[in-house]
């Protein structure tokens, strides 16, 4: 056995051959039934390699340097940090309040302000129904938008259902919100006005240092969802004026399952946890942390301190390129939502008279989403769009791109190269686009019924 | 992080260090990965080009360093669960 390791090591097999080798049936699962040594064949759908990926708003890959600085909490210091009496405790503790002052290091906060929690989602939730259940006896207003994520509008939703009263704020056909209309909605009841930095389908950015002058001016709490923006545009509590913040691991080039929850101190908003137990995380979030995950955000947190201007730059070169290459092959182009107050990774586009899905189905080389992760499962247009204003038919065509770190110029190229072909090939064979390219206004056409 | 007292690098040392940083870049079998070592290397060395401070460049050159460890590390990581199936950007058509 030795002998062979031996001589398997010395004529320099790859790693993957020795593992395979003595592998047992019982070894991890791998996913390998889907693929083979020509391609991928899944759902129907056969494709020679993995597609190229621009999808970055619904994940984003995992940085190998935040690999790497996770790997030793997964091999030998696997201690719980809420352990006091020994070594594993003690170094896991460090790490994790290392990892704190990392996060809190990018937003401009305090590590005392931060708590660590399972995802945007989690911190989602805290904020709007732990800050609505302290506070309920006084306050029982909540002012937020029509376009937040799924999570905070329904914990509002929960909060209806309890008796509390809501206000969704529309947004112009750019995305933004009205402050004026803001200013007029706020009552003296109004315990929380919840507004996103940065929406995940659109990539549009709100003006929270506005929204956060008006909130401090009639003492409302604020809390917005900054998990898109986070590491991408400059985030600092102070200018902006938040009580509360969610926070995302896994967009931000970190692990998933992971995420944290800025809470201001001075002055001080409190909550009710949500999560009942040992009184971890300042008895706001109990739970064992898991260190593991808590350093991978850390040291995520800190990569974007350091290359968020070299990203941005690159990013948004990369998003001029995609655009015009679009823009120079095809018309009817849109872009949904306001292009100056845009995050630069986040392109939606509708392409006028093609069908979304089939467009998706042919783009299978390509990985991108159309409305978000979260809305796709539905046959519906997404609430966003709908918000927009966008026409029902230009939103069941939209393509969301999303451009990141690891994205390059090939891919680019590569994507325009398979969209706009897909798109021409749709178009050919739509009678609507011939209709239109005789000249004929879809909308004054009054269609016969049978 | 800047060592009082540690000599700033050669000539010789940076170009090793820069050479063997694109080296190590090549060995990742995650297309993404690959292309954006390559070139966050490039980058970061041209912008430091003009660095003369002794302890900025003993700073920057040990950062390098370290980065040079953790790109090691990761390729071996990386080409043990790599998939079977290349990104199709590293596919060369036929």
């Amino acid at each position: 056995m030795a002998s062979l390791l031996l001589r398997q090591s010395l004529t320099k097999t790859k790693p993957t051959a020795i593992i395979r080798r003595f592998s047992t049936a019982a070894a991890l699962a791998s996913p390998t039934e889907y693929e083979e040594p020509t391609g991928i064949t899944m759902k129907g759908v056969k494709i020679p390699g993995r597609p190229l990926y621009l999808d970055m708003q619904a994940t984003t890959p995992v940085d190998p340097r935040v690999l790497d600085s996770m790997l030793p909490f997964y091999l030998s210091r696997y201690g719980n940090p809420h352990s006091r009496t020994h070594l594993y405790g003690w170094e896991s503790e460090t790490a994790v309040e290392t990892a704190r002052a990392q996060v809190a290091a990018l937003i401009g906060a305090s590590p005392k302000e931060i708590v660590f929690t399972s995802g945007a989602t989690e911190s989602n939730n805290i904020s709007v129904k732990g800050v609505m259940h302290f506070y309920k006896e006084k306050k029982r207003h909540v002012i937020t938008t029509q376009t937040e994520h799924k999570c905070v509008l329904d914990s509002c939703r929960h909060l209806q259902q309890e008796g509390f009263e809501v206000t969704y704020l529309p947004v112009g056909s750019d995305g933004l919100v009205d402050l004026d209309r803001l200013r007029k909605e706020i009552r003296p009841d109004t315990g929380l006005v919840s507004i996103m930095a940065v929406n995940n389908e659109i990539g549009v950015v709100q003006p929270v240092e506005e929204i956060g002058k008006i909130c401090k001016e009639f003492n409302v709490p604020f809390h917005t969802d900054a998990a898109q923006a986070l590491g991408k545009i400059k985030v600092d509590v102070e200018k902006w004026n938040v009580s509360l913040m969610s926070l995302s691991g896994h967009k931000i080039y970190g692990p998933k399952g992971i995420g944290a929850l800025y809470m201001r101190r001075r002055p001080r908003i409190r909550v009710e946890p949500q999560m009942n137990g040992g009184g971890q995380e300042r008895g706001i979030r109990s739970g064992t942390v898991p260190t593991p995950l808590v350093v991978g955000m850390g040291t995520a947190c800190e990569l974007a301190m350091k290359e968020m201007e070299y990203d941005e730059k690159r990013i948004k070169g990369l998003q001029e390129r995609l655009l015009n290459g679009i823009r120079e092959k095809i018309d009817g182009v849109v872009v949904n939502g306001s292009m100056d107050r845009r995050y630069v990774g986040n392109l939606n586009l509708s392409f006028a008279y093609v069908e979304g899905e089939s467009l998706l189905m042919g783009l299978k080389e390509v990985a991108v989403s159309s409305g978000s992760a979260c809305t796709s499962a539905s046959l519906e247009p997404s609430y966003v769009l709908r918000a927009l204003g966008v026409d029902e038919d230009m939103a069941h065509t939209s393509i969301r791109f999303g451009i990141g770190r690891f994205t390059t110029e090939e891919e680019i190229d590569k994507a325009v190269e398979l969209t706009v072909k897909q798109v021409e090939k749709l178009r050919e064979m739509s009678p609507l686009y011939e209709m239109v390219k005789e000249g004929i206004d879809i909308k004054q056409i009054q269609w016969a019924q049978h | 992080m800047a060592a009082s007292g540690v000599a700033a690098p050669t000539r010789t040392e940076v170009l090793q260090l820069y050479r063997s940083l694109l080296r190590v870049a090549r060995e990742f079998c995650d297309y993404n990965i690959r292309e954006y070592t390559k070139r966050r290397t490039i980058d970061a060395f041209r912008d430091n080009k003009n660095l003369t401070d002794p302890s900025q460049l003993s700073a920057a050159f040990s950062d390098g360093k370290a980065q040079l460890e953790v790109a090691k590390r990761q390729t071996l990581v990386y080409s043990l669960y790599a998939p079977k199936v290349k990104s199709i950007m590293d596919i060369k058509p036929s």
